[in-house]
C-alpha cells in the first residue's frame, strides 16, 4: 500500500508541478504535506485545471464540492486511491 | 519553490490565511432595464443592453433562477440595473437566499426595515458639475440624505479627468455624512468631451488616489497596487486587454489560451436568459477599459504569479481584502 501511495504522489506532484508550471521544485522535493491553498497559493481555477488531468490519469471524478478539502499532495493521493478502491 | 509563508511575516500570513479560502463566486446580474436617470457614460444604455431583452415580469422565475444560480456555486450576487431599486421584490429575492451586494444611483432609499444589512454601493460621478454635466442633476444630495451614517452603505465615486485636483472636496463630504467610498475611474463610453483619460491625467489621478487613501484611511476603501493597476492598466509587466480580463462571460467565453479567469462568472440579463459577454459593455474597447471590479479580479485571480516577492504577494492581499471588504466578506 505504501509503494502505491508513494507512486500516486509523485505522479499528482508532476502533474500539478508541469500543470500550474511551479519552478524550482521537482516530484521528489515536493513535500507531500505541504497545504496547496495555504503555502503553493493554488486557487478554484487552478483545482479544476488538475482535476481534469487527474480525472484522465487516474479514471476517477473528482467532485467540486470536495475540493476544499484536497488540500495537500498526500490528501488527493488517498482521496484517489480510495476512490478507485470503491470503483467510483 | 516559493511558499506563501517564506514571502510573509507572522502578521502577513494570518492576512493571507484570512482570504485564502474564501473561494468568492460571483456573478452579475441585470434587475431591470429601466432606471430613473440616463447618465452619459453610463454602459447599459449607451450599448444598448437594456434592449438585449424583455424583463422576467414574473417573481416566481426570479426565484427559481436564484436556486439554479446557488446550485451551480455563485455565493455572491451583485446586481445591477438599470436601477435595481425600482424592482425591490427581485432584490429582496436575491437578498433572502444570498450575500447580495445592490448598486445604486441613491435616489430610492432601500427600506432598512426589508433589507437590513443589504450592502449597497451608491454611484457618484464627481461634484455638483460634472453630476449636473454627465446626469443631469446633482444626486450627492439626495443619495446622502438617505443613506447618511448607514453602515451597509458607501459611495462608487467615479473619478473623472475634470475631478483631477476636486477629489478631496468630494471623499471629504462622503465622510462628513459617515459613508465611506470606494474609487473607480470612467470609462466615457460615450465619448463626452474632455471625459476621456489622457496618459498624464492617469499618472496625476494615481498620485491623488494614492494621496487621499493616506489622509482618509477610515473613509477610503482601496489600495495602492489597485490605484497602480487600474491607472496604468499594467500588472506585473503585463496589459489588461481581452485576453487578460478575468470577467467575461464564462458560457461565452472562447479564448484560447485561457487566461485566469473569475470561475463560474456569467453577467445576466433581466429575462434571466440572455447572457452578456462580460461585466461592462459589450462595445467597450477592452485596452482602454478601466472598470475597477474587473482590474480588482484580474489581480485576485493572478495570484501565484504574486507569490515571486514579499511586496508582490503584499499587494495582492490588499487588493483581495479591498474586494472582500466591499463585498462584505470581512468587515471594514
Amino acid at each position: 500500500m505504501s509503494d502505491k501511495i508513494n507512486e500516486t504522489i509523485t505522479r499528482i506532484a508532476e502533474i500539478i508541478i508541469n500543470e500550474l508550471k511551479l519552478e524550482d521544485v521537482t516530484a521528489a522535493t515536493f513535500n507531500p504535506d505541504l497545504d496547496l491553498v495555504d503555502e503553493v497559493g493554488v486557487d478554484s481555477m487552478d483545482l479544476a485545471t488538475v482535476a481534469l488531468v487527474l480525472r484522465d490519469e487516474f479514471g476517477i471524478r473528482i467532485d467540486e464540492d470536495d475540493y476544499p478539502k484536497l488540500s495537500t499532495v498526500r490528501i488527493i493521493a488517498q482521496y484517489i486511491l480510495d476512490k478507485q478502491s470503491s470503483g467510483e | 519553490m516559493i511558499t506563501v509563508s517564506s514571502l510573509l511575516d507572522a502578521h502577513w500570513y494570518e492576512r493571507y490565511k484570512t482570504i485564502s479560502k474564501l473561494n468568492i463566486r460571483s456573478s452579475i446580474y441585470d434587475v431591470t432595464n429601466r432606471c430613473n436617470l440616463r447618465c452619459k457614460g453610463c454602459f447599459f444604455f449607451s450599448s444598448g443592453e437594456h434592449q438585449v431583452a424583455d424583463e422576467e415580469n414574473d417573481l416566481a422565475q426570479w426565484h427559481q433562477f436564484i436556486d439554479r444560480e446557488m446550485a451551480r456555486g455563485v455565493n455572491l450576487a451583485i446586481l445591477i440595473g438599470g436601477e435595481p431599486t425600482l424592482c425591490l421584490d427581485r432584490v429582496e429575492a436575491f437578498y433572502k437566499k444570498l450575500p447580495t451586494f445592490c448598486a445604486t444611483n441613491g435616489l430610492i432609499k432601500v427600506p432598512r426595515d426589508r433589507f437590513p444589512d443589504l450592502m449597497v454601493g451608491i454611484s457618484l460621478w464627481g461634484d455638483s458639475a460634472d453630476e449636473t454635466v454627465l446626469r443631469g442633476k446633482d444626486t450627492f444630495k439626495i443619495s446622502s440624505a438617505n443613506y447618511q451614517g448607514d453602515p451597509n452603505a458607501y459611495y462608487l465615486y467615479t473619478i473623472t479627468p475634470k475631478q483631477l485636483g476636486k477629489t478631496e472636496a468630494i471623499i471629504a463630504k462622503i465622510r462628513d455624512v459617515g459613508l465611506k467610498v470606494h474609487m473607480q475611474l470612467l470609462s466615457n463610453d460615450e465619448g463626452v468631451d474632455g471625459f476621456s483619460w489622457q496618459p498624464d491625467e492617469l499618472v496625476a489621478v494615481r498620485e491623488e488616489m494614492d494621496a487621499m487613501l493616506d489622509r482618509y484611511p477610515e473613509t477610503v476603501i482601496s489600495c495602492k497596487y489597485y490605484h497602480e493597476v487600474i491607472t496604468s492598466g499594467t500588472m506585473l509587466g503585463r496589459r489588461f486587454g481581452w485576453m487578460e480580463c478575468p470577467s467575461v462571460t464564462e458560457p461565452l467565453d472562447r479564448r484560447q489560451p485561457q487566461p485566469k479567469r473569475l470561475i463560474g462568472f456569467i453577467r445576466w440579463s433581466s429575462n434571466l436568459r440572455a447572457m452578456h459577454r462580460c461585466c461592462t459593455s459589450e462595445t467597450r474597447d477592452c485596452a482602454t477599459c478601466k472598470d475597477g471590479a474587473a482590474h480588482m479580479s484580474w489581480v485576485m485571480v493572478n495570484k501565484r504569479a504574486h507569490i515571486k516577492t514579499a511586496k508582490d504577494l503584499q499587494n495582492w492581499i490588499e487588493v483581495y481584502e479591498m474586494f472582500a471588504k466591499l463585498y462584505r466578506f470581512i468587515p471594514w
